[in-house]
């Protein structure tokens, strides 16, 4: 596998992945995948919700994995990366998601770590070392100076040092997962300058990224991906954006019916008015009403998982209101939120929802027992009935005295939930209320979630599965970049039509 | 009847294990040197061990939570001198005295770890060190580097006097114990403590308040501490300007060996109790047996490895030999009341401290 054979007048293709199968457990995560890179110097965007495969695809990709069954070939020869090291050596280079540096270490030291500092007689030649850390930085057409502290840096100089640090291999094929999700319009700007220079070079991008417009912009070529199968590949002039997102979302399944169609009884309980928090939202506006499920989709870091975080007292805001009954809400601490009747299920179970060494009945009763005197004894008969009914009332298999930690994950998030229904509040916020848990919990707790909100409680879901959001709210608001792009009735929901506009593109 | 028994024996389970070397060894020392079991001696090793108890009390609390103190000694002889102090001024009578240095452990231990600790989220590390390091400096410009002699006779009736043939230390002892077990099942505050230590977000998202618990926790450390000081005063008749660098790591060891977790959230002062007993035992019998009582240090150092080992193995929950048992090979069965579906959050553990 010389270069010549890699060259534009070849058959056979740079890079190609075929047959690609992976299971995890009983999960199929790639079914018959595939991805063909034709020839270098092209951006290659891979495409596919949550869930359709990207990761576990980029993971094999890059060593991190093995496939179960399919083919790497790479000009034509057969490859197997035993380790990320062994792609490396292959000239495939991923930058993932979260930068990965050494904050207090300099940008030279970051580029070049590992056995790639260069040593002279005395030990490292730092001179030595710096040029060539400029070197490939100039590659990228970023003029830093190699000794500036890493933690110093813009987010997205931070993603450039570690493009530099994958060009300073000798890279062939670089993988960036969603390298724009942090970075501002102006900042993503200069990271499509650098693709492109790189794309002169010779170099092949395989770019991940929910941002629809983007994509558009940069990519050359595409391949979508939907429950770990290659549904569509071609070039961008194939696609449109309501053609990608078609392939990327699949069928739709009809809306389920729901019994007793309520959308609240029309009464606001909580409003809120032009809300702004530094850096994630800007003056949003929502309105929840008694009994109503509202419903915030985006991306993530589109501001949405931010807006319940102010409400909840976790995020100052840094400007608007926030009404509660028509009264509004100045709180810094959940407490305060908790005295106002405002729960809330946080998004990560095991860290944040429960305490895992703690039994079911003391999980249960820590949200309504925030209120009583720390030197009485809560074992006064009527909280351990009430977390006996609430227990039942969710159907959690487990013994009161159980540990949570015991629990499956569903029965989990149960009792994460179960804390706020002990002493319903007036506004239940929920961040990825059904994470993590399998599909029969979730249609469980989806259902669970329908019964209080018609016993009068109001919803607020934010949630980065859209058909989640189709099955459960009565009213969907689309979040893109901090602001609030749609707001759509459930009856004119579509799973389709929310990711394109939580992708970011317009509805004309 | 029957029901009583098994659910007692039920709640031995985190501590089963430290239980049964303490009767093993309370055993071995009697059978080898019969002096060891007279009531006396029994005694003996019971008050000998009172400070030591006190301190690994609230050290309990602070391991629980999922903190870490080593100024403990350091405030245990600056009380020891402040009640010194006042006695030699005649500032207070002699009980007001002992209970205004246990106050002053209390605000000691509050205001300079729990505040650092809960508020500025330093490292408990860090600020447990630095003033451990700077109340030892306090102690020796306050006194001079001199001991205060106490003839208070209130002061040296809590550490020597006896009654009913008891020594008092020991009734001293069975209070504090009985306090904390009592905030430890009973009370909110013991709940905070153990869901604090168990998940910070998780127990701040749900109203706990996480900031205060610590406070008070370190204040509840210090407050020992305090009273460990005037026992200590009462015992020697005078207040010595000298930190036992010692204390608060071996009260750290107490309370591993009796199966608390050093990384919080699960433990128990039941297990700490026994974990004290199994040090004093040691101490004395060895001593009786004419063993260098050097050699105590030796065994605790490889009962405490093995106690954390098998905690770790045994998922901090399943006490020591659930653990090592593990560790070889051995399944225990699941507990029935347990679904148990997670891979990761085996069925075989359990901590029993949940109150039935």
């Amino acid at each position: 596998m010389s270069l010549e054979s890699t060259g534009p007048h070849s058959v056979a293709p740079l890079l190609s992945l075929t047959g690609l199968h992976k299971w995890f457990g009983g999960v199929h995560a790639l079914c018959d995948a595939r991805m063909v890179l034709q020839k270098t110097g092209v951006v290659h965007a891979l495409m596919g919700q949550n869930g359709s495969g990207k990761s576990t695809m980029l993971n094999i990709l890059s060593g991190q994995m093995r496939p179960d069954e399919g083919v790497i070939a790479m000009g034509g020869s057969r490859m197997t990366f035993r380790s990320p090291l062994d792609a490396l050596a292959h000239g495939i280079s991923m930058v993932s998601q979260e930068t990965a540096l050494a904050e207090d270490l300099s940008i030279a030291e970051n580029i070049l770590l590992g056995h790639r500092l260069i040593r002279g007689k005395m030990g490292i030649d730092w001179g030595a070392t710096r040029d060539r850390a400029r070197e490939v930085l100039t590659q990228v057409g970023a003029d830093y100076d190699p000794a500036w502290i890493v933690r110093s840096l813009r987010p997205d100089q931070k993603q450039m040092v570690e493009i530099a640090r994958a060009l300073s291999t000798d890279v062939r094929i670089l993988v960036l997962d969603e390298p724009t999700s942090s970075l501002t319009d102006e900042e993503t700007k200069g990271l499509f300058a650098a693709i492109r220079r790189l794309k002169e070079q010779g170099v092949c991008i395989i770019y991940v990224s929910h941002r629809l417009p983007e994509v558009f912009e940069i990519s050359d070529e595409m391949t979508v991906l939907r429950d770990g199968v290659t549904v569509a590949e071609g070039h961008k002039g194939d696609f449109s954006p309501r053609s990608l997102v078609a392939a990327m979302v699949g069928t739709e399944k009809p809306l389920p019916l729901r019994e007793g169609q309520t959308c609240g009884s029309g009464i606001p309980v909580l409003q809120i008015r032009h809300l702004s928090v530094e850096g994630s939202v800007s003056d949003v506006d929502l309105e929840v009403c008694e009994g109503e499920i509202v419903g915030l989709g985006g991306l993530l870091g589109s501001g949405r998982r931010e807006v319940l975080e102010a409400i909840y007292g976790l995020r100052r805001p840094s400007a608007g209101t926030i009404l509660l009954s028509g009264k509004p809400l100045k709180n810094d601490n959940p407490l305060v939120a908790i005295k106002h009747g405002i729960g809330f299920v946080p998004p990560d179970r095991k860290t944040q929802g429960v305490v895992l060494p703690m039994s079911v009945k003391d999980n249960l009763a820590m949200a309504a027992t925030s209120e009583r005197q720390r030197l009485s004894s809560p074992r006064n008969g009527t909280i351990e009935e009430e977390c006996r009914a609430t227990s039942k009332l969710l159907a959690i298999k487990a013994e009161l005295d159980a540990e949570v930690m015991t629990l499956s994950g569903g029965n989990q998030q149960k009792v994460a939930l179960g804390k706020w229904l002990l002493r319903p509040p007036k506004v239940l916020l929920l961040d990825e209320p059904t994470r993590g848990v399998d599909v029969s919990a979730k249609g469980e707790i989806h259902r669970h979630l329908r019964d209080a909100a018609s016993r009068g409680i109001a919803m607020l879901v934010s949630s980065s599965e859209y058909d989640e959001l189709c099955d459960l709210c009565d009213r969907i608001v689309i979040f893109f970049r901090g602001c609030v792009v749609a707001t759509i009735p459930r009856d004119e929901a579509t799973e389709t039509r929310l990711a394109a506009l939580g992708g970011g593109t317009k509805e004309g | 009847m029957k029901r009583a028994v098994s659910d007692i024996f039920a709640s031995t389970r985190p501590f089963r294990t430290v239980l049964a070397i303490v009767v093993l060894l309370f055993a071995l020392f009697a059978v080898w040197q019969p002096g060891f079991r007279t009531i006396l001696n029994v005694q003996n090793v019971l008050a000998s061990i009172s400070i030591l108890w006190i301190v690994a009390m609230g050290m309990t609390f602070v391991l629980v939570s999922g903190g870490f103190d080593l100024s403990v000694g350091a405030i245990a002889a600056l009380c020891g001198i402040f009640l010194g102090k006042v006695l030699e001024a005649h500032l207070l009578p002699g009980p007001v005295a002992v209970a205004a240095t246990i106050i002053v452990g209390a605000i000691l231990g509050g205001v300079l770890n729990g505040l650092f600790v809960a508020v500025f989220r330093l490292s408990v590390f860090v600020v447990t060190l630095a003033s451990m390091t700077a109340l030892t400096g306090i102690v020796l410009i306050w006194t001079n580097t001199q001991s205060i002699y106490v003839t208070n006779p209130v002061v040296n009736q809590i550490s020597i006097s006896r009654l009913l043939g008891v020594q008092t230390p020991i009734y001293i002892m069975i209070v504090v114990f009985a306090i904390f077990l009592y905030v430890q099942r009973r009370t909110y505050f013991g709940r905070d403590i153990y869901a604090t230590g168990g998940s910070y977000t998780a127990a701040r998202l749900s109203g706990v308040r996480t900031e205060r618990t610590l406070i008070m926790v370190y204040a509840v450390a210090g407050a020992c501490a305090g009273l460990a000081g005037a026992i200590a005063v009462g015992r020697v008749g005078a207040a010595v300007p000298q930190v036992d660098p010692g204390l608060a790591l071996q009260a750290v060891a107490a309370v591993l060996i009796g199966g608390t977790a050093l990384t919080g959230g699960a433990g128990s002062v039941v297990g700490t109790a026994f974990g004290c007993l199994f040090i004093g035992i040691l101490q004395n019998g060895l001593n009786m047996v004419g063993v260098a009582s050097s050699w105590q240090y030796v065994v605790t150092g490889i009962i405490l490895l093995a106690s954390v080992l098998g905690g770790r193995v045994g998922g901090h929950r399943g006490g020591m030999l659930t653990g090592l048992k593990r560790a070889l090979g051995f399944r225990s069965p699941p507990p029935a009341d347990s679904c148990a579906v997670e891979p990761a959050a085996d069925a075989a553990s359990g901590r029993g401290e949940s109150d039935r």
